[in-house]
């Protein structure tokens, strides 16, 4: 058995046996027992995944008992690098969860449930044909269904949470299914070897691209299909939500690319048109929903939603380009796409693993209710920060090196021969550059409301660092995302490998090139001088601090003002109130105002109150009707159930005559 | 056997199955449709067994005596007993009028002459010739059962279904294998348990088991 | 190749630090004498650092770390920015090209600090000038990248110091209707960026007027000295940026001290003279009301996105 085929196996029986433990532990041990073995299990993915990266092959088959092909896993290299990505993310949140669950989310349901996720989660990328995908891919919808459902008991909102998401990821199967039986048809097989000689000029590839397109945007959480995405990641535990945004709606990228790359490759300009658009305006909704939010997790819900349309957006670059036959920015492009992947993965769970600490720690997401969080849970603190830094794009982090290459591809692809391009390239770097500045703007107001200054709330005040393997788990994924931004080199060496193109270089210890648009960056020379300009600085300020140490005052002068309470603080909605300005239009948000007045006077007022409500813009306009006009043909259709069951029977007489006279025709 | 003779019995016992079908669609009295499906009951087990002595399969004759027992003594038995205390026979008014379900007998049986000619191809001699029997007893007991009020005629309606399905098999397949045969005939019996006890209790809890009263119960 | 980047970064570094401050008294000066008043003279802004470096350092209970670190943040990145762009000379260093997105997301990195300082203070106004500044902030990226994206085009990379290499090279470039399209837009990017009217008023006393003073209202003696040195250097470098963009005569090709004391000199008169434009504009201006300043970005972004499209035509035409 080659090493891959040992990676598989190892996986399906470290599921098995975390399973089995889930069951069968007393509740004082599960928890260490089961999350060591989800761990492991995420570690096996990761290996496995690396192996198949550099190059190993391997092949399992599975019989099944039921009706259908047996399984096939041979993972690609492609599906190699994200089973890395799947695997290292659910060992982080299996070590995190160790420490973090509780009540419900500790019973042995939910840690088989895990397990299951994580196992279906690795085996996606690891399929060979149609039918193992759908398979794993139904199995990893299933097992994150229960998860989402798991504190169903505590918070009446996750009922309806679990219903949407339920809804959109079996829309997103069955748009899927359907792509995958037209493709399998044209091909004559269900294997994706089959299906990548399809002629991609023709009407049944283009039918299928869409269809696989869409379906794979919706478990992504691609704009309009993104309604479950800010429902679900609030309803779900912590650990649950770092692994479903973190790894999840990757798996929606690794589709797109399995399709772009593997299965159509040579397709036509509209079809990286199309992905652009979605991209794009997923970015910008994405973000501009983020930075108005005040629910700590719907904020890094919909920052996905925007990290996935840039991902989308770069997709839909490099098959444009290609189809234009720019080599060079178009192979940047591709490979650019798998750094986005990577550096998201690493910095959204570290934002999630630290918005489950503080969520663990106060017992509220709301940061208008939060502050001065800094001072008495410094782990968490410092590991957001990083994770913020990762998520706006600075440097020295891994968002920083991706969001570098994809402006480099993108301000280097355009070629004033195709007036098309000419025009959609500065677009992209426009609408990248609006969602970085936007993105620096909801991390700022995250990072600044919920660890800074003093507390907003009475919960945040008795805040205190959770236990070990969460301050772990914490550290492990900071340190990658810094790592990663460090020593880009490795991420560029998985990326080039899964790719199978050039395009992305590395040289010297860390230094990251693009030989196809002529750029370099070296992270580490970056720090290296950043720490040279630094020393004289903090020399003299050290020199400085030692004559003159600063002296603590009790109260800020907030320009003289005496009664200076923490309630007096901006908070989250204020902070973003400009912007929800600004951009009226596009969130319309809810404004009410009411002033009773004192008496029958019209100009003494007794009270004035002021409410603004931010829904999601997409949900209230283009799905609230259409869930009415369903509920309005449901209702006519139910006359025609009306109790009788000799109607019930008359049904089934008349339909068996209607076959057996056409039968006998 | 010699062959004219086995036709003939053949013949005499697809007769019979025909009769009784008919009879059952006409008669409204509760006690009779029972004990018309008994005789039906009765008939299948006699085809049965001519064709398993024509045949030479002794096992036919084992399946002859299970369907006797089964269909033509406890059924009816469990029917009688789910349909009440002795009384005054109930009778009950179809859906249907009587005219109207005579008519649409006749219709059916058509239909089951035109269907069957696939079937007939497949088996050979005498015994394929009763196949369209078979299948009009099949849509026989549907009608019956879509278009009855009371529950036990609806039961009757469904046992009409399955003896002439299991017509069917026998004529041109020369049986089932027994084992299918017992797997079917257990079927049958749990569903009549089932509905006997499930009759029961709307009976005790409701005073009777019109259906179309039980419409009420949807909302 | 390194020693001359390095010598140049060093010269530039030193210049800078010196010569901002003195920028930012030049600017004061000039509104003053504008305004009819006799003014505190060029060194003031150093007498300013002098004393803020003796006075004590104050911080409220309520601050944390920020308050100390993010000041030494935002000088730190201020520095890198001098060091990055060319001013004095276009010879980058051979693995760090002086690339856009690298110099733009270091000035980001003093952005965030500074605005992180602001909300530590945990007072009203902090915040309120935290959560204007990176609205700004937010709104004027896109035209920066895309402005400078423009002025890629002819050149074909977008390292600065090929930019102002190929416009050295090439006069007709400077004046060429993308070019000026696209330094008019990085001018009011600039504004924005640095806090100067109309965006904000750097002279301002009226707290709800207030951008940048509001963030930095709490902080006291070294922090705020830190703080004002940043905001500076921050100004001196992106004005020392147009200065090159805009007349690229002068810049140091190379390391040798001729060359490097050509481009000390003319460093110096440039940046003394975009600034008096710069200040003399101010007096004429007016602050904007805080809502109507998108308005002002929008319109700098439709001149940067015309001056690419520009660019696209011409090449097509030629």
């Amino acid at each position: 058995m080659t090493q891959v085929e040992v990676g598989l196996w190892a996986q399906l029986v470290l599921a098995l046996a975390t399973v089995s433990i889930a069951v069968l532990a007393r509740p004082a041990l599960r928890a260490r027992l089961a999350g060591s073995a989800a761990a492991a299990l995420g570690v096996a993915g990761a290996v496995t995944g690396v192996i198949a990266l550099t190059g190993g092959q391997g092949r399992l088959v599975i019989p099944l008992a039921l009706p259908v092909d047996p399984v096939v896993l041979s993972p690609t290299p492609l599906g190699g690098f994200f089973m890395v990505v799947a695997g290292a993310v659910g060992a982080v949140a299996a070590v995190y969860a160790i420490g973090y669950v509780h009540g419900p989310s500790a019973s042995s349901t939910s840690w088989a449930a895990f397990a299951t996720f994580l196992l279906g989660m690795q085996l996606v990328p690891g399929a060979a044909d149609a039918v193992s995908f759908l398979l794993a891919w139904e199995l990893m919808a299933a097992a994150s269904t229960v998860l989402v459902l798991t504190e169903h008991r505590e918070r009446i909102e996750v009922r309806s949470a679990a219903l949407w998401y339920a809804v959109m990821t079996h829309l997103s199967f069955l748009l899927i299914l359907i792509g995958f039986a037209v493709l399998s048809a044209a091909g004559h097989g269900t294997s994706f070897a089959a299906m990548s000689h399809v002629d991609p000029e023709s009407a049944g590839a283009s039918i299928a691209f869409v269809l696989l397109v869409l379906g794979f945007a919706t478990k992504a959480g691609i704009v309009p299909m993104h309604v479950w995405l800010p429902r679900a990641h609030p309803a779900a535990p912590s650990h649950v939500s770092a692994v479903m945004s973190a790894a999840m709606v990757k798996m929606g990228v690794y589709g797109v690319l399995l399709v772009v790359l593997q299965l159509l490759p040579a397709g036509r300009p509209w079809w990286g048109l199309v992905l652009l658009a979605l991209g794009t305006v997923s970015a910008l909704y994405g973000i501009l929903q983020a930075s108005v939010a005040t629910d700590l997790k719907r904020l890094l819900a919909y920052s996905t939603t925007e990290n996935v349309g840039l991902m989308f957006l770069a997709i839909g670059t490099g098959v444009l380009l290609r189809a234009y036959a720019v080599v060079g920015p178009a192979e940047v492009a591709a490979g650019t796409t798998l750094l986005l992947v990577a550096s998201h993965a690493a910095f959204k769970t570290t934002l999630f693993l630290g918005a489950g600490s503080v969520l663990h720690a106060t017992g509220v997401r709301d940061l208008d209710r939060l502050g001065g969080l800094g001072k008495r849970m410094p782990t968490t603190a410092a590991a957001f920060g990083i994770g913020a830094l990762g998520a706006a794009a600075l440097p020295i982090t891994c968002g920083f090196v991706a969001e570098w290459a994809l402006l480099q591809s993108l301000i280097h692809g355009a070629r004033p021969e195709d007036r098309l391009v000419a025009v959609v390239m500065p677009l992209a770097v426009a609408v990248v550059a609006l969602t970085a500045g936007l993105a620096l703007m909801t991390f700022v107001k995250a990072y600044g409301i919920a660890f800074l200054a003093r507390p907003r709330g009475p919960e945040a005040g008795v805040a205190h660092e959770g236990p070990a393997s969460m301050r772990v788990a914490l550290v492990v994924s900071a340190v990658v995302v810094v790592g990663l931004g460090l020593l880009p080199g490795v991420m560029a060496r998985a990326v080039v490998r899964a790719v199978g193109l050039g395009g992305i270089d590395v040289f010297g210890v860390s230094g990251l090139g693009l030989p196809g648009v002529g750029a370099a960056l070296d992270p580490v020379a970056l720090t290296g001088l950043t720490l040279l300009v630094a020393v004289s600085v903090l020399v003299v300020t050290w020199r400085m601090a030692r004559r003159r140490p600063p002296r603590p005052v009790e109260l800020a002068w907030g320009g003289g003002g005496v009664r200076v309470s923490p309630r007096m603080q901006y908070t989250a909605t204020s902070y973003a109130e400009p912007l929800s300005r600004v951009f009226d239009d596009a969130l319309r948000p809810e404004r009410d105002l009411e002033i009773t007045h004192a008496g029958e006077s019209r100009y003494l007022v007794e009270r004035v109150q002021f409410r603004q409500q931010l829904e999601d813009v997409v949900e209230v306009r283009a799905y609230a009707p259409g869930v009415r006009l369903v509920d309005r043909i449901g209702l006519a259709a139910r006359r025609l159930q009306n109790g009788s069951i000799h109607r019930y029977l008359g049904y089934s007489f008349v339909a068996l005559i209607a076959v057996l006279i056409v039968v006998s025709l | 056997m010699a062959p004219v003779l086995f036709a003939e019995l053949v013949a005499f016992c697809a007769g019979v199955l025909l009769l009784t079908g008919v009879l059952i669609v006409w008669r409204r009295d509760l006690r009779a449709i029972v004990r018309l499906l008994a005789v039906q009951g009765v008939a299948l087990a006699f085809l049965v067994a001519v064709i398993g002595v024509e045949a030479r399969l002794p096992e036919l004759l084992a399946v002859a005596l299970l369907v006797l027992v089964l269909k033509g003594i406890a059924l009816p038995v469990l029917l009688v007993r789910v349909s009440g205390p002795a009384g005054p026979g109930q009778v009950e008014t179809p859906t249907i009028n009587t005219t109207a379900s005579l008519i649409s007998l006749a219709l059916l049986t058509t239909l089951a002459y035109l269907v069957s000619q696939p079937l007939k191809a497949a088996g050979s001699g005498p015994a394929a010739a009763a196949v369209p029997i078979g299948i009009s007893l099949v849509l026989f007991g549907f009608m019956v059962l879509a278009s009855r009020r009371h529950a036990i005629s609806q039961l009757v309606g469904f046992l009409m279904l399955d003896n002439g399905i299991a017509t069917v098999a026998f004529l041109i397949a020369g049986g089932l294998p027994l084992v299918v045969e017992l797997g079917a005939a257990l079927d049958i019996l749990l569903v009549v348990l089932v509905l006997q006890v499930l009759t029961g209790r709307i009976r005790a809890e409701f005073g009777d088991i019109d259906l179309d009263d039980l419409s009420e119960l949807r909302d | 190749m390194n020693a001359g980047a390095a010598t140049l970064a060093a010269v530039q570094v030193v210049v800078m630090v010196v010569v901002s401050p003195l920028l930012v008294g030049l600017m004061r000066q000039v509104r003053a004498r504008l305004e009819g008043r006799v003014g505190a003279g060029v060194l003031q802004p150093w007498r300013d650092l002098r004393k803020l470096a003796i006075k004590e350092t104050l911080r409220a209970a309520g601050t944390g770390r920020v308050s100390a670190v993010g000041p030494l943040v935002l000088v730190v990145s201020g520095l890198l920015v001098c060091v990055l762009i060319p001013l004095v000379g276009a010879v980058p260093f051979v693995s760090l090209p002086d690339d856009l997105f690298v110099v733009v997301s270091v000035l980001l990195v003093g952005t965030v600090a500074l605005a992180l300082v602001g909300l530590d203070a945990g007072t009203a106004f902090g915040g309120m000038g935290s959560s204007r500044h990176m609205t700004i902030a937010a709104l004027v990226e896109p035209t920066v990248l895309v402005a400078v994206y423009a002025l890629s085009i002819p050149v074909g990379s977008s390292a600065l110091s090929r930019i102002v290499v190929a416009r050295i090279d090439d006069p007709a470039s400077v004046a060429s209707p993308v070019s000026l399209l696209a330094l008019v837009a990085l001018v009011i990017a600039v504004v924005a960026e640095t806090g100067r009217l109309p965006v904000d008023n750097p002279s301002t006393h009226l707290e709800l007027t207030m951008i940048h003073e509001a963030m930095v209202i709490e902080s006291s003696g070294r922090d705020l000295g830190w703080l004002e040195l940043g905001s500076w250097l921050r100004l001196g470098a992106l004005l020392g940026l147009l200065g090159s963009l805009l007349v690229p005569w002068g810049v140091a090709q190379d390391a040798s001290v001729a060359a490097v004391l050509i481009g000390v000199v003319t460093l110096v008169l440039k940046l003394a003279a975009l600034g008096s434009v710069l200040a003399a504009a101010e007096v004429f201006v007016a602050k904007l009301r805080l809502f109507r300043v998108p308005e002002l970005l929008a319109g700098s972004f439709v001149l940067a996105f015309l001056a690419v499209t520009a660019s696209y035509l011409v090449v097509q035409a030629g």
